[in-house]
């Protein structure tokens, strides 16, 4: 299966929100602590990716710190995928 | 990213047992049965009382011949559990193989198969299943089953306990990583009566019922209540193992 692409991923995200009744941004730049997007949801956006591909994302977790905002979380996955 | 999760975690609903097919494993397949819920059991060898579930409740059972220690075998199974019966949101893992032989005197395969079998496979079953949980936006319960010996020394059980005890570090790491999406907690069971006495006369097994301040050797429908709580009650339980060994142990 191919990768999944910048606006599929921003699709799933907003589906992950959705699920907790929580919206979806429209600026990337938006701090994820203020939507209450978690660290476990970040996991689970990962798995929901990693079902369309196919291919397991590891990653350690200093990696996951890292990330604060919405386009930190469209530029992990995407490098992950490609890694 | 941090993480603040406050709602109760549903009851199980679609929960995998491994070695469902006899003893305590079986009791708690047939008890998650009895409470309403679908279980998808596993088991090098599937009995004709596991099968007889199965084709008794075809809707409500998956029953599997499959090794714990078949990491790809167990994932395929965890897969049809999800398409069969729904997605999963609960595991008990029960798999796990015994010993009885001093450390000087066990070899190094059957120390390394101890360690696969009640060590690496349920932490790859864990894994598996909570990445499933997560992959279709559920929380869930986890429920490991461990062993008194965790806790204490036994004769005769070093590489055993030593697996019982890195899975109960494992269940409370696993516990707080989870944060509220996944409850975990292990079930420590005693010595069942059962297996002592094919070992033990009936001198020492009198001795031991003695020592045991409630006056009687655990059995498996003593550890059935306790899982059942774990999967389906709201607890707050998290992180946790609860001994039941009749006191033994205290």
């Amino acid at each position: 299966m191919s990768a999944v692409s910048r606006e599929q991923i921003r699709t799933m995200m907003a589906e992950v929100l959705s699920a907790q009744g929580k919206e979806m941004p429209t600026d990337d730049s938006t701090e994820l602590e203020g939507i209450g997007f978690r660290s476990l949801d970040f996991s689970e956006l990962a798995l929901r990716v990693e079902d369309e591909t196919g291919e397991e994302l590891n990653f350690d977790a200093p990696g996951l710190r890292q990330i604060r905002t919405v386009t930190d979380v469209l530029d992990f996955l995407e490098q992950l995928q490609g890694a | 990213m941090s993480d603040t999760t406050n709602t109760p975690i549903e009851p199980a609903s679609v929960v995998v047992v491994s070695g469902g097919s006899r003893g305590l494993g079986l009791a708690i397949v047939e008890d998650i049965l009895a409470q309403g819920a679908k279980v998808a059991a596993f088991a090098r060898t599937v009995t004709p009382e596991l099968q007889a579930l199965a084709d008794a409740n075809p809707e409500r059972v998956l029953a599997a011949s499959v090794d714990a220690t078949d990491a790809k075998a167990v994932a395929a199974f965890v897969k049809e559990a999800e398409t069969r019966l729904g997605p999963v949101d609960g595991l008990v893992n029960n798999a796990a193989m015994g010993q009885d032989s001093l450390h000087i005197h066990t070899s190094p395969e059957q120390i390394s198969a101890l360690i696969e079998t009640n060590l690496v496979a349920p932490l790859l079953l864990a894994r598996t299943v909570i990445r499933r949980m997560m992959a279709k936006g559920k929380r869930g319960r986890v429920v490991m089953v461990t062993s008194v010996c965790a806790q204490r020394g036994y004769s005769g059980l070093v590489a055993y306990g030593a697996t019982k005890g890195g899975l109960d570090s494992a269940m409370r790491a696993l516990a707080r990583e989870m944060h509220g999406r996944v409850l975990v907690n292990s079930v420590a069971p005693g010595f069942f009566a059962s297996e002592m006495s094919s070992v033990l006369g009936q001198t020492q097994l009198d001795t031991i019922t003695r020592r045991t301040p409630s006056g009687r050797l655990v059995e498996p429908e003593n550890i059935v209540p306790v899982v059942n709580m774990l999967l389906f009650q709201d607890t707050n339980l998290n992180g946790q193992v609860i001994t039941v060994d009749g006191g033994n142990s205290i």
